[in-house]
Parts: C-alpha cells; sequence; structure tokens
C-alpha cells in the first residue's frame, strides 16, 4: 500500500507542475465568481430599496432578493466552474488513482448503478432520487475492484408534504471475494443492541426483512455490527475469525458508518460520508498539502479495503 | 368465563411456546453437526487422492501415510457414534498438518500441479469445517441457554434435555490464517 511519503513524494515529482498550472486556473474562476457575487449582492441592494420603497414589510421583502440572488450566484457559479472542475478530476484525481494502482481507470462522470446499489441487499429502501460520480474500476493486484462516490434518497409525498430522506451517501465499493459462496450475508451496523443491550439482540432476531441472525463469536465485532444471512455456516465461512478481525480494524480507521454484504461471489462494502467526495474546493489554494492529501486519503481508504480486508489473498479454490 | 379461557389459553400457549423453541434448538443443534459430518465426509474422499499423489515423494513417511488410510476407513465405517466421529476429526486434522510439514521436505511435490489443487482444496474444506463447528458452537449456546435458563429449564427437564458438549476449536483455528505461511508450503 503507498505511504503518504511516497505520496509527498509523487506530488512534489509529478503533481506539482499539474498542481501550480490548476492553482493559476482556480485563482482566475474565483476572482470571477467574487465579481459576480458583488455585482449580485449590489443589484439585491438595488431590489431591495424599491421594495422597500414600496412599503412592504422587512422581511417578507428582504427574503425575496436574498433567494433569487442566492440562486442566480449559484446557478453562476456552477457554469462558470464546470471547465475548472473538470480539468481538476481529468488531471489531479485521475493521477492520484493511478498513483495508487497504475491498473485503475478512472471516470469522474460515471457511478454504480442503481440495480447494483440494489443488488448488495444492505439497503431495504429503493431510492427514487439517485446520482454519483467519480467511478474507479480495474484490477488491484489479484481482484477485480469498482467504486464510486452515490448518494442515494427517498422522497416520499408530494406539495408541503414532501419530505426527504437519505438512504446512503457515500463511498460505495464492490470487489470481488476470494473464497466461493452461495448465501447471502449482510453485515450491518449495530444500531438496537447498543441502545438496548439484550433486548436490541431479541429486536435484532425479530428482523423477518432480513433473514437468520448470525450470532458470532468476537464480541468486538459483535458490539460494532449485526449480521443477517441466510446459511449460518457459509456466512461463518464467509466471516472468518480473521475477516472479523479486519472488519473490526477497518471501522476503527475510517470512524465512519461501514456496511458490508457478500453477495453473489462479491463484497460489497458502503462507507457513510457527509461531505461530496473528490470535489475541488474553489476559495481554497491547491498548493495546501492537506488538502491534495485528504483526496489521496479518500482514494486509499477505498483501494486499500483490498488490502484491509485481504482480499488478495488466493489460497482456497477460488483463483 | 372469559378470564378463565384467558387464563387457560395463557397457562396452554406458554409451555406449548417454550416447548416448540427448545425442540427448534435441538434440531438446529442436529442439524449443524449433520452438516459438519457431511464436510467431514468430503475431507475423508480426498484422502486417497491425496495419499495417492504424495506417496511416489514421500519415501520416510510410508507409515504416516497408511495411518491416514487406516483412520478413514474407521471414520466411515458403520455404527461409529459422534464422540468417535470428532475423536476421529480431531485426529485427521492432526495427521494432515503433519503430512502438510512433511512436504516442505519435496519441493517437486510442493510444486507439482495436483498437490497444489489438492492443498487449495483441502484449505477450503478445513475453512468450511472450522465454519461448522464454529455454527455448532452457536447453537449449543443457544440451546444450553434455554436448557439451563429460568422458565426453559423446568420444562427442559420434563423433556429429558441434557446440556451438550462444545466443539473444541483448536488454537490453530482461532488464529488468523497466514496466506504467506500456506503459499510458501
Amino acid at each position: 500500500m503507498k505511504t503518504l511519503a511516497d505520496f509527498k513524494e509523487f506530488c512534489r515529482t509529478d503533481l506539482s507542475a499539474d498542481l501550480h498550472a490548476l492553482e493559476a486556473r482556480r485563482r482566475a474562476v474565483a476572482q470571477k465568481l467574487v465579481y459576480v457575487g458583488a455585482g449580485v449582492a449590489g443589484l439585491g441592494a438595488i431590489a431591495l430599496f424599491f421594495i422597500m420603497q414600496s412599503g412592504a414589510p422587512f422581511f417578507p421583502g428582504i427574503m425575496f432578493p436574498v433567494i433569487i440572488g442566492g440562486a442566480l450566484f449559484t446557478f453562476i457559479a456552477h457554469l462558470g466552474s464546470k471547465g475548472y472542475v473538470r480539468e481538476f478530476k481529468d488531471t489531479i484525481i485521475r493521477k492520484i488513482v493511478k498513483f495508487l494502482d497504475e491498473n485503475l481507470d478512472y471516470f469522474p462522470h460515471r457511478c454504480i448503478g442503481r440495480s447494483t446499489f440494489m443488488a448488495s441487499q444492505i439497503f431495504k429502501t429503493k431510492p427514487n432520487r439517485y446520482k454519483g460520480d467519480d467511478y474507479v474500476c480495474g484490477r488491484a493486484g489479484e481482484t477485480q475492484i469498482e467504486f464510486s462516490e452515490l448518494n442515494a434518497e427517498y422522497e416520499s409525498g408530494s406539495g408541503k408534504n414532501r419530505s426527504r430522506r437519505t438512504v446512503f451517501k457515500g463511498l460505495f465499493f464492490i470487489g470481488e471475494f476470494n473464497k466461493h459462496f452461495t448465501c447471502q450475508t449482510i453485515v450491518l451496523p449495530d444500531t438496537a443492541e447498543n441502545l438496548f443491550g439484550g433486548f436490541g439482540k431479541l429486536f435484532q432476531s425479530w428482523n423477518v426483512l432480513r433473514g437468520q441472525l448470525i450470532k458470532l463469536e468476537d464480541p468486538e465485532f459483535e458490539r460494532y455490527f449485526v449480521v443477517y444471512g441466510d446459511d449460518q455456516i457459509q456466512a461463518r465461512y464467509i466471516l472468518s475469525t480473521s475477516l472479523m478481525e479486519r472488519i473490526v480494524d477497518f471501522k476503527k480507521k475510517t470512524g465512519r458508518r461501514i456496511y458490508l454484504s457478500f453477495v453473489g461471489s462479491k463484497v460489497f462494502v458502503a462507507i457513510s460520508f457527509t461531505k461530496n467526495l473528490f470535489e475541488p474546493k474553489l476559495f481554497r489554494t491547491l498548493l495546501d498539502f492537506g488538502l491534495i492529501e485528504e483526496y489521496f486519503e479518500d482514494l486509499q481508504l477505498a483501494v486499500g479495503i483490498v488490502e484491509d480486508l485481504n482480499l488478495n489473498t488466493r489460497i482456497w479454490s477460488k483463483q | 368465563m372469559v378470564y378463565i379461557i384467558i387464563v387457560l389459553i395463557v397457562f396452554l400457549a406458554i409451555p406449548a411456546f417454550i416447548y416448540n423453541s427448545l425442540v427448534g434448538k435441538k434440531n438446529q443443534v442436529l442439524n449443524v453437526f449433520g452438516t459438519i459430518d457431511a464436510m467431514l465426509k468430503k475431507r475423508y474422499d480426498l484422502v486417497p487422492n491425496l495419499v495417492a499423489t504424495v506417496k511416489g515423494y514421500m519415501q520416510h513417511e510410508r507409515s504416516l501415510l497408511s495411518e491416514v488410510t487406516e483412520m478413514r476407513a474407521k471414520a466411515l465405517s458403520e455404527g461409529i457414534s459422534d464422540d468417535q466421529k470428532v475423536d476421529f476429526d480431531n485426529a485427521m486434522t492432526k495427521a494432515l498438518g503433519r503430512i502438510m510439514v512433511a512436504v516442505e521436505n519435496y519441493p517437486d511435490l510442493k510444486a507439482s500441479e495436483n498437490f497444489m489443487h489438492l492443498q487449495r482444496t483441502l484449505t477450503e474444506l478445513e475453512e468450511q469445517i472450522s465454519a461448522a463447528r464454529r455454527a455448532y458452537n452457536a447453537a449449543v449456546t443457544d440451546y444450553n441457554n434455554a436448557v439451563e435458563m429460568f422458565p426453559t429449564n423446568i420444562v427442559a427437564s420434563m423433556m429429558n434435555y441434557r446440556r451438550r458438549r462444545f466443539f473444541e476449536i483448536s488454537e490453530k483455528e482461532r488464529e488468523s490464517i497466514d496466506a504467506g505461511e500456506h503459499l510458501r508450503r
């Protein structure tokens, strides 16, 4: 696995020229946006003045230019920065992906499909608002992998009753698993047992949507996760004692909500994030290593799953 | 009258529920033991193949190979008890481990395609057996808890259900699998 020191060296030798060229571009775009922002704010102030003159009450009166101005600025900012975002992803993110593994390819506008997302069986709610980007695929050692950023939401109701909830937002990883199996095993964050203790386990065993509850021996693993499956033995064959340890270590390393499933000879890993991943920040300099390091760490988190879960080990009959 | 009927239903339903759950837990234990048995048979089926592959190379381990063959014949014979099956399984695991260690002295054998395939299949089977033992122990824990805890223990003693023994998981199985070690062999 590539270390931070390797990445620093890579930045110095390979990425530096691109970063400087893009930094000049970023400054120009950011400057334009400041001017546009000032212009929109000025127009808003004039509009507000006339609204006040017409005798409209202050609170609804101020809302009108703020909302229109905000929407106008967001639209112009999106259009103005589109080219920069594309260039940033095509050069910087692509190069970091290639640095992590030469055999991986990067497609900024693609994502893992909704049917694949649902096939993982991790999430039971089918999202009706689904988008994603930053798709990476290829072979990491012996293992075929793919991952992308996803934002899956479910919207219900209409008009004033419309509500939206997040099904999943974060990084979604798929890898070829190194053992043969025919069952389905789902590993979810353990919320019920953490909240209700022993009763939580009882509630979990009644979860008819998920199949059989698989009670595993590793107490630390059980503290973090709850496992459902349709075969008690195959679930344990997949979740060997060493893999359970590795999953716990991975959970601790990321410090995030982790979901896993083992379905159709693949392992699916969903890692929750609240931030938008791999997006450039217009008002922060690209020459700050802390920012570039963040992109590297997020990408390495996904690529590193192969090593973290030991997927390249092929001591079983599956080659 | 209605209250009496409700009380009667409750008094009949609770023992029936406990009875059914105890039978379910016992059957789960038997079911997993059946799976272990099937996997052990699968492993025993590999033994003649393994012996045939290694005996051409292993000149100094003849007695070990014949010991393994005899053990297989005994383990597959009719009418052996569950405890004996467990004992044969433990002995076979040890004997196969000794063969794998001895293979270290025969580089040609180690590199042979046939042996490598057998080794992978055996590793896979060993892991499946280990998973089945763990599943068995989980089923036994559930069953033993029901046999010992109140109020299920009252019904269990009436049904003459007794605590069951766990499968012993060896230290080797508890350890994480060292892939490098397997591949170097």
